[in-house]
């Protein structure tokens, strides 16, 4: 129960920054070209997407031991929240530029300049297809230990439409949701998920069994801090 | 083929960011993996110790190259 909260948290949070990023392409191609061609490449990437998580899913679960595939998982999952909490550092101390939703949007109108009408579709195909990977790679690797995929897909999913409903009304990029600091969370909560997995996989025994994932983000958290801090002494400047 | 090749760089790039780092981390675990072979679960604190410190190692080293830049 404790794993699986942390589960759809990881997955909602991971997945809502992914959906964003899409959605600001989609939105860029809809508000200038029109909606027929974005949504048509948005359809197609999520039905790529569908497949991709159902086959490596029950690919995963079922054919890959248990010690194994939380090992696999684990060592992923910190690469890849490692690499989130990596930049998150370096975004809050001021060395890497925040990501813009405004300025990605102009990038992609900017593409669309003079392009024909299939443009819009491949540019839609594409970003939906390449950032949903992200979301695709945080559902499995979060959900695929623990028995926890269906709430990982359905925290997935959820931030997806959440994201999609807000896209639809405000009908402008998303550019007040705060990416880093959601970045930050979901980076300090796969590390831990990924310390804790990577951990159990080579047999060990955690004390508290899932509370200790509260224990690690409390350390990575403290660690990343500390790194903010290092960065912005003056004597580094 | 550009559309493939776009895919196979967004994989990648979801686990590397810097090569040296994802090496370290992947030997900090194979590391852990013995010392717990070894020394049982009080292994554990060391692998997220190392974890923790190569972090911040990494993010400050990072700095200090991108300022050097400037």
């Amino acid at each position: 129960m404790g794993t699986q909260f942390f589960s759809f948290g990881a997955a909602f949070l991971g997945s809502a920054v992914e959906s964003t990023e899409a959605l600001t392409i989609v939105l860029a191609i809809g508000l200038t070209r029109g909606w027929r061609a974005p949504l048509l490449g948005t359809v197609a990437a999520l039905v790529a997407l569908a497949v991709l998580v159902i086959f490596f899913g029950q690919l995963i679960v079922t054919r890959i031991p248990d010690s194994a595939l939380k090992l696999l998982v684990g060592t992923l999952l910190l690469l890849f929240g490692l690499r989130w909490l990596h930049k998150a550092v370096l975004r809050s101390a001021g060395v890497v530029d925040l990501h813009d939703e405004e300025r990605a949007y102009q990038h992609t109108v900017d593409q669309l300049k003079d392009a024909t009408d299939w443009v819009g579709f491949i540019l839609a195909l594409k970003g939906v297809f390449l950032e949903g990977l992200e979301v695709v790679f945080i559902v499995i690797a979060v959900g695929g230990t623990g028995k926890g995929l269906p709430v990982a897909v359905a925290g997935g999913l959820l931030a997806m439409v959440v994201v999609a409903i807000t896209g639809v009304v405000v009908r402008q990029p998303l550019a007040r949701v705060p990416e880093n600091t959601l970045k930050y969370a979901v980076g300090v909560i796969l590390t831990s998920l990924g310390t804790f997995w990577a951990a159990e996989g080579m047999g060990a025994s955690w004390p508290l069994d899932f509370v200790s994932i509260g224990g690690l983000a409390i350390i990575y958290f403290a660690a990343s801090r500390l790194a903010v801090q290092l960065i912005r002494r003056p004597a580094l400047a | 083929m550009n559309f493939l090749r776009a895919a196979v760089r967004q994989v990648v790039g979801l686990f590397v960011g810097d090569w040296l780092q994802s090496i370290v981390i992947v030997v900090i675990l194979a590391a852990g993996w013995f010392a717990f072979s070894k020394l049982g679960t009080p292994a554990v604190v060391l692998l997220v110790l190392l974890l923790a410190g190569q972090m911040v190692w990494f993010a400050r080293a990072e700095a200090r190259r991108s300022r050097k830049l400037v």
